[in-house]
């Protein structure tokens, strides 16, 4: 039965780890803004080929 | 690029039928289309955006836009006009605004953004702006942060998404509170997670020892639960400890002292027994305790902040950047950021700008709009050596200005920060959560001693001391401190779908406690629309007409530009004008077409009117020197303010008006909403608004302008409406989104449900802890019996504050007229 000793610290450093990552992904302010990226990822349909977004040239700005 | 043409063809008319305006939406008819290459809009704006998209090929934004269903925009402004951003590049302005150096960031406020396609406009900027490197929109406050090139053209931003029809704030760079904010609430989030690990691995351990593990199992699961706890505990309750600190300080009852008391007694108690080998320990209800507490409090303050963030910046008043300083020894007005104006210097202002400090006026006269101080559009008339306070509009053409006072040594700036010292004592009150918490602190103390030495007498002091711990963590109101903010948060979510925006929940405290309400007037019970109320336009030749819009497009006055807007859609011919002056105090002249016209402000204004108008100005014309017409002009009413506000009145609140302006006007509108007299007063300075709300108390103050401020800030719930300025709406507790009054109903009706969700709860909490408090004492409380009852105790709380949001909810769909 003593294999649950083992099991147990391998379950909490397990939790530990995913703990690190989520402070870490928190830290770098990746839960800062929860709206925007919602939306950019959609919007990439809209820019598959952005090579040809040379809008640059036609405004000659 | 195939797909771009493809979606414009669908935007120019299989999608959308030609009765709409093709960039924003608006349905057309004779009176506002604007054709141009066969497609039709409402106005020049949209003309020219939708024209601009097209030659970017960025038309794709329409696709989106309805991709979303969102078929309808705001106009955006005419393009050719609008502020012009040059004084960004300047070099003193790059000091205040530059966020860094590498890479040369500087952060806006960008007003406008509606939908994801707002979203996906913007981010192209850089495609085709050559000064901007990138940029990042953050749509959850609507702020974007742009990286320039080192050619250092800040301008280039704003100027490129004005054409687009966005406005954009540049942000000063100092530690914003953004930033901080930003901050605390990853700390909190990190706080949240370690708290949520380490009970849920305390509580597969608990689980364990109480399904029967034994011996060595329930030593080592004990110890294991005893490490982790540590954490919880320590880093985790930090929030906790701080408060108790600081409320020591200042010498009042927070609900986090019980918090603290449980968690220590708790935590010691458990260890202390773990280490003699007792098996009363509670680990896993005060880590559970803690992670619920933070969870809900995190979600309380998250839910703040987002409401915080959409509210819409305020036009401040000191939003000009710039103002022409004289320098004496080039003899030449040049541009200075206003932050670095000084005492002596002399400034000139152009017609339409506002005094950024208070000033002696040494031009001959000048036409100050004091709405800043009164409320009221209509200017008064300075004359040289008087003094014009800062935050007024110039009416009149040029002026010049000595600087007697800057920054908060204005009148407005010190009115501004007794304003900020009235709200910041206001919010420092104690809540309902706290005073519950201090009388019931209080009470578990005396019970917890008295019963000791009761029963210390039958069973002996060990067994005593066992059952008042029991007692003293299970009667903790802990269900109570962690459902009130859950509670709180999920009412202001509902408010903030119905058009309020709630600053703070403590709010709700002091709703049901008001008796009386003052109304601002302009703005607030009216439409504070300067227009024409009548005018018979078709007596007057079409000549006369031309001339008088040609002579009063001169003019910045309010009344003016309210003349040129009557007439503009008409098409006139409009004539040369000469000998364009003001006339001191009372209104223009000018010769057009070979006549001298002249157009004056009257006095008699009480006559009798139309239900929802107040007059407030006469204008006769003259032609040379014979009155050929006149004008009324004035204000109306809010269409639902009668309704509004017949339905406070029956249900018996006191209500006032206040105002800053004239007499008569005021009269009109108590009468017309039969509002006694002696309630509604007129010519009140905003010290004086202040003054009369502190007087009568349990108030609430709807207002939306800066002499409002005041009085908002001294009031015991202040509500600025749709449009209020920025310092307005910083001092006030509520905002309201629509441009109407019934929400104040809406508001009130959510006090209402919250006070009963509260009262509930409160009283079930009570019941709660009275009967689990009896059971420990006589010892029927163990580990298990705890671990069991207090999370049962906060579902049922929780289910209770979910009832009462419902409420609201189906509440709103019947109310509404």
């Amino acid at each position: 039965m003593n294999i649950i000793f083992l099991t147990l610290g391998v379950s909490i450093a397990i939790a530990l780890v995913f703990l690190a990552a989520f402070i870490w992904a928190a830290g770098k302010g990746q839960y800062d803004d929860l709206e925007t990226p919602g939306h950019r990822m959609l919007l990439d349909d809209y820019d598959t080929d952005k090579k040809n977004q040379q809008a640059k040239e036609d405004t000659g700005k | 690029m195939t797909n771009t043409t493809a979606t414009r063809e669908n935007a120019s008319g299989e999608v959308l039928p030609h009765s709409l305006c093709l960039h924003c939406g608006e349905a057309l008819d004779s009176s506002n289309t604007i054709e141009s290459n066969g497609k039709l809009f409402c106005c020049n704006g949209c003309r020219s955006v939708y024209e601009l998209l097209g030659a970017l090929g960025l038309d794709d934004y329409y696709s989106i836009r309805e991709a979303q269903n969102i078929l309808k925009t705001t106009p955006p402004a005419d393009p050719a006009s609008g502020e012009d951003y040059g004084y960004l590049d300047s070099g003193s302005f790059t000091d205040i605004y530059v966020k860094e150096e590498k890479p040369l960031t500087m952060n806006f406020y960008v007003e406008g953004i509606e939908c994801a396609a707002c979203l996906w406009l913007i981010e192209k900027i850089p495609g085709f702006v050559p000064e901007i490197e990138s940029l990042s929109l953050n749509m959850s406050d609507n702020t974007a942060t742009v990286n320039f090139t080192p050619a250092k053209k800040f301008s280039s931003f704003p100027e490129a998404i004005k054409k687009f029809g966005y406005k954009a704030h540049p942000l000063k760079n100092d530690e914003d509170v953004s930033g901080l904010k930003r901050r605390e609430n990853r700390k909190s989030l990190i706080r949240l997670s370690i708290a949520a690990v380490c009970a849920g691995n305390i509580m597969l351990l608990s689980a364990a020892i109480y399904s029967g593990a034994r011996g060595v199992f329930e030593e080592q699961f004990m110890l294991l639960n005893l490490i982790l706890s540590l954490p919880v505990i320590t880093y985790c309750s930090l929030p906790f400890y701080k408060s108790v600190l600081g409320s020591v300080r200042t010498g009042r009852a927070t609900v986090d002292i019980p918090i603290v008391f449980v968690i220590f007694a708790g935590f010691f108690i458990s260890a202390y027994n773990y280490l003699t080998g007792s098996p009363e320990v509670y680990f896993d209800s005060i880590s559970m305790f803690v992670f619920l507490l933070l969870a809900s409090r995190y979600f309380l303050r998250t839910v703040q902040e987002r409401l915080n963030d959409r509210e819409p910046l305020g036009k401040s008043l000191f939003s000009s950047n710039r103002v022409l300083v004289r320098d004496e020894s080039a003899r030449q007005f040049f541009y200075q950021p206003v932050e670095s104006l000084l005492t002596g210097q002399k400034i000139k202002l152009a017609g339409g700008d506002r005094f950024p400090a208070d000033g002696r006026l040494l031009s001959q006269w000048a036409e100050v709009n004091l709405s800043v101080l009164t409320g009221e559009n209509i200017p008064r008339t300075v004359s040289k050596g008087e003094i014009v306070y800062a935050g007024s509009i110039l009416d009149s053409d040029e002026a010049v200005l000595e600087v007697t006072g800057t920054g908060s040594s204005t009148r407005i700036g010190k009115i501004l920060e007794e304003v900020e010292h009235n709200y910041r004592s206001k919010i420092s009150l104690s809540t309902y959560s706290d005073r519950y918490a201090t009388v019931f602190t209080l009470a578990v103390g005396i019970i917890a001693a008295v019963s000791f030495f009761a029963v210390s007498s039958y069973y002996g002091a060990s067994e005593a001391l066992e059952r008042t711990i029991a007692f003293i963590l299970i009667s903790c109101p802990c269900a109570f401190v962690f459902v009130m903010p859950l509670s709180f948060g999920l009412f202001l979510k509902s408010a903030s779908d119905n058009g309020i925006l709630i600053k703070d929940a403590r709010i709700f405290d002091k709703l049901p406690r008001v008796r009386n309400i003052f109304f601002d007037k302009t703005g607030t019970l009216t439409n504070g629309v300067y227009r024409i109320l009548s005018w018979d336009t078709d007596k007057l030749p079409e000549p006369d007409r031309a001339a008088v819009l040609a002579i009063e497009r001169e003019s910045e006055h309010p009344v003016a530009r309210t003349i040129v807007t009557y007439l503009s859609g008409e098409g006139l011919d409009i004539p040369e004008v000469a000998g364009f002056r003001h006339l001191y105090s009372k209104g223009v002249e000018g010769r057009a077409g070979g006549h001298l016209y002249s157009l004056t402000a009257e006095s008699d204004e009480s006559r009798p009117n139309e239900i929802n108008e107040i007059i407030a100005t006469r204008i006769v014309i003259r032609k040379d020197g014979e009155p050929i017409s006149e004008i009324l002009l004035g204000d109306s009413l809010k269409e639902d303010a009668k309704f509004v506000v017949t339905e406070l009145k029956r249900r018996g609140y006191l209500l006032y008006i206040l105002s800053g302006d004239k007499e008569s006007n005021v009269r009109q509108v108590a009468y017309k909403l039969q509002i006694p007299a002696e309630n509604a007063f007129s010519e009140e300075t905003p010290e004086g608004k202040s003054e009369i709300v502190r007087e009568r108390g349990r108030s609430m103050m709807i207002g939306d302008g800066l002499n409002d401020a005041g009085a908002l800030s001294s009031s015991d719930v202040g509500v600025a409406i749709q449009g209020s300025v920025g310092e307005s709406m910083k001092v006030s507790d509520a905002y309201i989104l629509e441009n109407d009054l019934f929400t104040i109903l809406t508001l009130i009706d959510h006090g209402t449900v919250i006070r009963e969700t509260v009262r509930r709860n409160t009283a079930f909490s009570i019941t709660y802890n009275v009967a689990a408090g009896a059971f420990a004492l006589m010892g029927f409380i163990n580990p298990l019996a705890a671990a069991v009852l207090m999370p049962l105790s906060s579902v049922l709380l929780i289910a209770s504050s979910l009832y009462g949001q419902n409420k609201t909810r189906t509440r709103e769909g019947a109310a509404r007229p």
